[in-house]
């Protein structure tokens, strides 16, 4: 566990919690549109990982890979970390969340990769560095940091 | 993907643009949580009554990992939480905690004991500190009476207290 990490959790891991973020996600984009979603994400990612926002806006990296790989491999992700001079691309084969919905539910939300696509994007807001994820199935993305042009 | 762990965060950011929009809109939501945590509770209660929530909560104990006891008898199951993971979450926590964060609790249980015919007594205490007592009776009179002695109590979507 890294010391880096604002938020180390330990114990058991309820996965239904995802299917409450499908529900949620579902519920915000039905009531109030895509914004509003868009807008909760955007404050998670520059709110509640206000540390990691921080850090890439000083130019550390350090704490996000950390944050994805102590997260990752507690929910038993399939995934790899690949950290480069140029980039730092987070490859996931097999996204418990996303399986874990589709389990529960049949089909996730359309907008369910929304959650790691829009906090990434929060995240990276105001650093050198831009996130992008790129979904490349059921269940699978990759999501690449990099330094802005 | 939002760490399962950190679903009480996302939440959090969740109750405080709903609380924006109004109280009923905060109340649809609870009642949204309340039909999708159905499919893990519902037949459990409906066929097993207090024994199933025992199991469920008991379930909930491990996989959230609740500081909580859990008690039945013959008319009343108690759950007393003596460290509440969810909201420890949320008080440590570089975003700003909602208010009311604990309300929605007794939002989405509620409304699936009334549908079950069970009777909810849910003693929030204190809205900054992590513990509740929740009770749950066969018996409406019994209920009534037990909350007599509640500190915090919390109503729910169609129970007003």
């Amino acid at each position: 566990m890294s010391e880096k990490l604002r938020y180390a959790e330990g114990g058991e891991v309820h996965l239904d919690f995802h299917g409450a973020t499908n529900t949620t996600i579902d519920f915000i984009i039905g009531r109030y549109g895509i914004e509003a979603l868009d807008d909760i994400f955007r404050k998670v990612g520059r709110d509640v990982y206000r540390s990691i926002h921080d850090d890439l806006v000083a130019g550390d990296t350090e704490q996000l890979v950390a944050h994805w790989r102590h997260f990752f491999s507690r929910e038993n992700c399939d995934y790899d970390i690949e950290v480069g001079s140029e980039e730092i691309i987070l490859t996931v084969r097999h996204c418990t969340a996303w399986h874990h919905v589709a389990k529960l539910v049949g089909q996730p939300s359309a907008q369910f990769c929304d959650q790691t696509i829009r906090t990434n994007e929060a995240m990276a807001e105001g650093s050198p560095y831009a996130i992008d994820t790129e979904i490349t199935g059921p269940g699978s993305c990759r999501q690449v940091l990099r330094k802005r042009a | 993907m939002i760490p399962s762990d950190h679903f009480t965060r996302f939440y959090n950011e969740v109750f405080k643009f709903l609380e924006q929009q109004g109280e009923a809109e905060l109340e649809a939501y609870f009642l949204a949580i309340s039909k999708n945590q159905e499919k893990h509770i519902l037949e459990l209660i409906q066929t097993r009554g207090l024994e199933g929530m025992d199991e469920y909560w008991s379930h909930i104990k491990i996989e959230e990992n609740c500081d909580m006891d859990i008690d039945r008898n013959e008319d009343r199951l108690e759950l007393r939480m003596n460290v509440c993971p969810s909201l420890s979450k949320v008080l440590d926590n570089d975003a700003e905690p909602m208010r009311r964060y604990c309300d929605h609790c007794a939002g989405w249980i509620g409304p699936i004991m009334d549908k079950t015919g069970y009777h909810l007594v849910y003693d929030v205490i204190d809205r900054n500190q992590p513990q509740c007592v929740m009770r749950v009776f066969k018996d409406a009179a019994k209920a009534k009476e037990a909350e007599k002695d509640v500190k915090l109590l919390m109503g729910w979507p169609g129970h007003k207290v």
